[in-house]
């Protein structure tokens, strides 16, 4: 009997290793919990549609075997210290192929060291603080395995600035959380005004913690100071204490600020005080094309919403999938070194929901960090919120998506 | 301009230090009759604003879900007494300090697995429109938690005065061995004082929910202003949390103008460690004299 089991135990032992070496381990990892976790559970479920499809198509071309997609999931619960833990476990795993995810600047730079170290390929989504590009070219590394596949901060920033600038505005207030995205992003914000010819002038810089819900002091200092716009870095439920607090204080100025504004516990808790509200999105949960269309209604349908909580994240953790299943395909094997090669050559182009992917990445340059970022500034569109959903603001770029996926 | 400024500062500082003061209030009740405190008074607060949350999503009317909120918080702060505090009393020891923070801590988790940890958005007809009382802006939501803080601390300091039950509960909170040498349970008042103590703090998670948003971590910063306040006021001084309350809310608010928002919380720490080290028995508290 013991004997039996023990043969039957080994038996299951080896077939459980024959398994694994038939599938293309990829790792998800992001915050599912908290208040990050609007952008971490929608990019996981967007990711996980794509994958869903691959699989049922019978997986990735992976020479002459089709292989299908294992998934591991983490939940980091946008924390430093439990991201770099995560982060440790999953560099020590030997047939990882790769990760995905990582919605909080401050875990990529807590973890993806570890990563790094092995040569471990991670696609960075949706975590968009320039920082945790920048961490390597500061560091002058000269071979990178971490590529990001989200309109980073510094395309953020300028396209914030550029619509304060293009309303005729002068006088804004900087308003940002004291975490390492909003602290970056303020910086970004800086930066670019004084790249877009210093037309504005700071007239307040304003913080504000995790957990904070009055912000009466720091909007009387944007309203004494007379400003036009609020430029703001932070994330969903202290946007929304921020949006609630200009209706108190009857301070009528654009918010306008990071794709975080796109979360639906701002749009929710900000109610209809947030309707307005003006950010850069990668992608919008509009049926604009046969592609977005079939996208936004299988994820309605596989989690059954009819709004889906972070719609870029969920759109960018379905194109990463793509663009990651590509680089398997053109490197023939699931090793993460090889994956990493072809991501930085990617021939074939992947038809994505937010673009076409023709070469998204190419060979590290630790002198431009874009090498390793996918996204450019005309795959970027301003989105605005309307009665609990995110719009296009500007028609023009509805009707230039429509055509350019006519095409 | 410049007063205006510092009016509207100091008033929406003081409307939610209204909220610090009902919270210091609930550590008052049971202080007095029992000097024991419930150190997870933030978890009721919490658990009450989620579970008023519940009801209003099963559809019920907000004139039903606040009494039906505050029950729920009588019955938490029952169990408090009956499961951490009762027997260490009769002991007279002092495991309540442990067993309450413990109590709270199971609350918090129980939170995070039945309600999730996100926070979310608590529906109210309190229009949040803001409106114009001299150039100051106050919102309709702001002027209803000081009017609820004032009624129910108005409520049960009445009930403390006039009623049978009430003067017991004086009676214990002066002196409790002679209380029940006159034949009043002083068991039973203490279990009056933590039904009483919960029902406030069920009351301070309503009110202060539609503001803050509801969530396992509501409370965690909530409850230490209290206890500040309920320190710096002295924690048999009644009213004078309100008065202690007002002027925590309203000195932050100015902090986080002129000093920037990242001192924030300083001022209650600052006037906490000045309490304990000038007026330990607190601003408005009364020296206790020990007899031997």
């Amino acid at each position: 009997m013991k004997k039996t089991m023990l043969a039957a135990l080994t038996m299951s032992l080896f077939t459980l290793q024959a398994y694994a070496a038939d599938t293309v381990k990829i790792a998800l990892t992001g915050p599912f919990t908290g208040g990050s976790a609007p952008m971490g559970v929608s990019m996981r479920d967007g990711a996980k549609l794509a994958i869903d499809e691959i699989n049922r198509a019978g997986g990735i071309q992976v020479g002459t075997q089709k292989m299908k997609i294992e998934v591991i999931e983490r939940d980091d619960e946008a924390k430093n210290e439990r991201g770099a833990l995560i982060a440790q476990e999953l560099a020590s795993m030997n047939d990882l192929a790769g990760v995905i995810g990582t919605v909080n600047t401050g875990v990529c730079l807590a973890g993806d060291k570890y990563f790094q170290e092995k040569g471990i390929t991670k696609i960075i989504t949706p975590a968009a603080g320039s920082a945790s590009m920048t961490q390597w070219s500061k560091a002058g590394v000269k071979d990178l395995s971490i590529f990001r596949f989200s309109a980073d901060d510094g395309i953020q920033a300028a396209m914030v600035v550029e619509e304060a600038i293009s309303r005729k505005l002068t006088k804004v207030a900087i308003i940002h959380d004291s975490t390492n995205y909003g602290v970056s992003g303020r910086d970004d914000l800086l930066n670019q005004i004084k790249l877009q010819g210093n037309k504005l002038q700071v007239v307040a810089t304003e913080k504000f913690n995790i957990g904070d819900k009055d912000m009466t002091a720091q909007l009387l200092k944007a309203k004494l100071g007379g400003a036009q716009a609020i430029l703001i870095w932070g994330i969903g439920p202290e946007l929304a204490a921020v949006s609630n607090g200009m209706a108190k204080l009857s301070l009528k100025a654009p918010l306008i600020g990071g794709w975080t504004l796109s979360m639906s516990n701002f749009i929710d808790n900000a109610g209809k005080n947030g309707n307005g509200t003006l950010m850069p999105q990668t992608f919008i949960e509009d049926p604009i094309t046969p592609k977005a269309r079939n996208f936004i209604d299988s994820y309605h349908k596989a989690y059954g919403v009819d709004r889906i909580p972070s719609p870029m994240s969920a759109a960018e953790g379905y194109d990463a999938v793509y663009v990651f299943a590509a680089a398997v395909k053109q490197a023939k094997s699931t090793d993460t070194h090889k994956i990493k090669d072809a991501l930085e050559d990617l021939r074939e182009p992947v038809k994505g929901v937010i673009a076409t992917w023709k070469q998204p990445y190419a060979k590290w340059d630790p002198a431009n960090e874009q090498t390793h970022e996918a996204f450019r500034r005309n795959q970027v569109v301003m989105g605005m919120v309307q009665d609990g959903r995110v719009a296009f603001a500007n028609k023009a770029d509805r009707q230039r998506l429509m055509k350019g996926a006519g095409k | 301009m410049y007063t205006l400024l510092i009016v509207q500062l100091a008033v929406s500082g003081a409307l939610m230090g209204m909220v610090y003061a009902l919270i210091a209030y609930g550590f008052q009740l049971t202080f007095a009759t029992s000097k024991s405190i419930n150190f997870g008074q933030g978890e009721l607060v919490m658990l009450s604003a989620l579970f008023s949350l519940t009801l209003i999503d099963s559809g019920l009317p907000y004139w039903l879900v606040v009494p039906g909120g505050m029950l729920f918080g009588v019955i938490l702060g029952l169990f408090v007494e009956r499961a951490a505090v009762r027997l260490s009393l009769e002991q007279k020891g002092e495991g309540w300090i442990l067993l309450t923070i413990i109590l709270g801590l199971l609350g918090f988790s129980a939170a995070e697995n039945i309600w999730g940890r996100d926070d979310r958005p608590f529906p109210t007809p309190i229009p949040s429109d803001p409106l114009h009382f001299f150039g100051i802006d106050v919102t309709p939501l702001e002027l209803s938690v000081a009017i609820g803080v004032l009624t129910v601390m108005g409520l049960v300091e009445l009930f403390k005065r006039k009623t049978l039950l009430g003067k017991a509960f004086e009676a214990v909170s002066a002196d409790r061995d002679a209380a029940q040498l006159m034949g009043i349970s002083a068991t039973r008042t203490i279990q009056l004082s933590y039904g009483l103590s919960g029902l406030v703090a069920a009351m301070a998670g309503i009110l202060v929910a539609p503001i803050t948003t509801v969530g396992p971590t509501m409370a965690s910063v909530l409850i230490l202003k209290a206890f500040s306040v309920a320190v710096v006021a002295g924690l048999d001084s009644g009213f004078g949390v309100v008065l202690i309350g007002l002027f925590l809310g309203a000195l932050e608010s100015l902090t986080s103008f002129y000093l920037g928002s990242g001192w924030r919380e300083a001022p209650g720490l600052v006037l906490l460690i000045l309490a304990l080290a000038v007026r330990p028995n607190g601003v408005f508290g009364k020296a206790s004299i020990r007899k031997v």
